[in-house]
């Protein structure tokens, strides 16, 4: 089953992180502060260290997460783009399926076979698209594995030969 | 190496052929042959791998055509002569290979 995910339930989830982030950096604060004075100094440090590391990580995974989010559009838009994998923008048909697919492949003709498939499925009438996502699909392992043999062999290839 | 002439790989040369110099994308290489876009595709490649074929995205503005760019193949000047030579030297598809093709959109 697929979680729910919705607008509410992420602010609560970021709200959630934003109240412990601030938690944790209080009370790193209190333990420098608060913790009585007749406690030794290396005490009062390591306290007021490790309170602050945790909330040092609150931060920074709420700060991960942002960015993760922000970046998110679909399962492609969160890698890199090359400029053989086709222009961005326009409208285009997304298939969850392709999506995946695509990423059993090398990156980069992962991304370029999919941004193909898109261009031409936005193209085809609601009829067509069906058979022609699934001969895409069908086609997919084969194709993936000639690609990553074509990759092996690439790396595998011997370079120039140092002399002695 | 010359890729291997199965009947789908001479179907999409032979459309290549009818005008080397004319750029064709998927979907109309699609109609033409007959066979699937997901049956084209690795074709094309393999193709291209071999220097018969080049490619280029279109130059378009996706937002304005309302549309994403195609990818255009056509064949290079080696790879019409190199085509031309191996489809004369190849069997032509039969017609029950074609009806095969043309009812079942064909498998790579």
């Amino acid at each position: 089953m697929m979680p729910r995910t919705g607008p509410r339930r992420d602010l609560v989830k970021k709200q959630g992180i934003v109240w412990l982030a601030g938690a944790g950096m209080w009370i790193a604060i209190g333990a420098a502060v608060i913790l009585p004075p007749d406690r030794a100094g290396w005490v009062r440090v390591t306290a007021a260290c490790c309170y602050g590391l945790a909330a040092l990580s609150f931060t920074a995974v709420y700060a991960a997460r942002r960015r993760r989010s922000r970046r998110t559009g679909s399962g492609l838009s969160v890698r890199g783009r090359d400029d053989d994998d086709g222009p961005d923008g326009g409208a285009v048909h997304r298939s969850r399926a392709l999506a995946v697919v695509s990423r059993l492949m090398p990156r980069s003709a992962g991304r370029r076979w999919l941004a193909e498939a898109e261009s031409l499925l936005v193209e085809l009438t609601a009829a067509r698209r069906g058979a022609a996502v699934r001969s895409y699909l069908l086609s997919a392992p084969r194709l993936a594995v000639m690609l990553w043999g074509r990759k092996v062999l690439r790396r595998a290839r011997p370079g120039p030969r140092r002399p002695g | 190496m010359a890729p291997r002439l199965t009947v789908q790989v001479q179907l999409v040369l032979q459309a290549l052929l009818q005008d080397p110099a004319t750029e064709m994308y998927g979907l109309e290489l699609s109609e033409e042959t007959g066979l699937q876009p997901g049956t084209a595709y690795p074709i094309l490649l393999r193709l291209e791998h071999e220097g018969w074929v080049a490619s280029r995205w279109e130059d378009i503005d996706p937002r304005a055509e309302k549309r994403p760019a195609r990818r255009y193949y056509r064949l290079t000047a080696g790879g019409a002569v190199q085509a031309s030579a191996a489809l004369a030297g190849a069997r032509r598809p039969k017609g029950t290979a074609l009806r095969r093709l043309a009812e079942g959109g064909g498998t790579a």
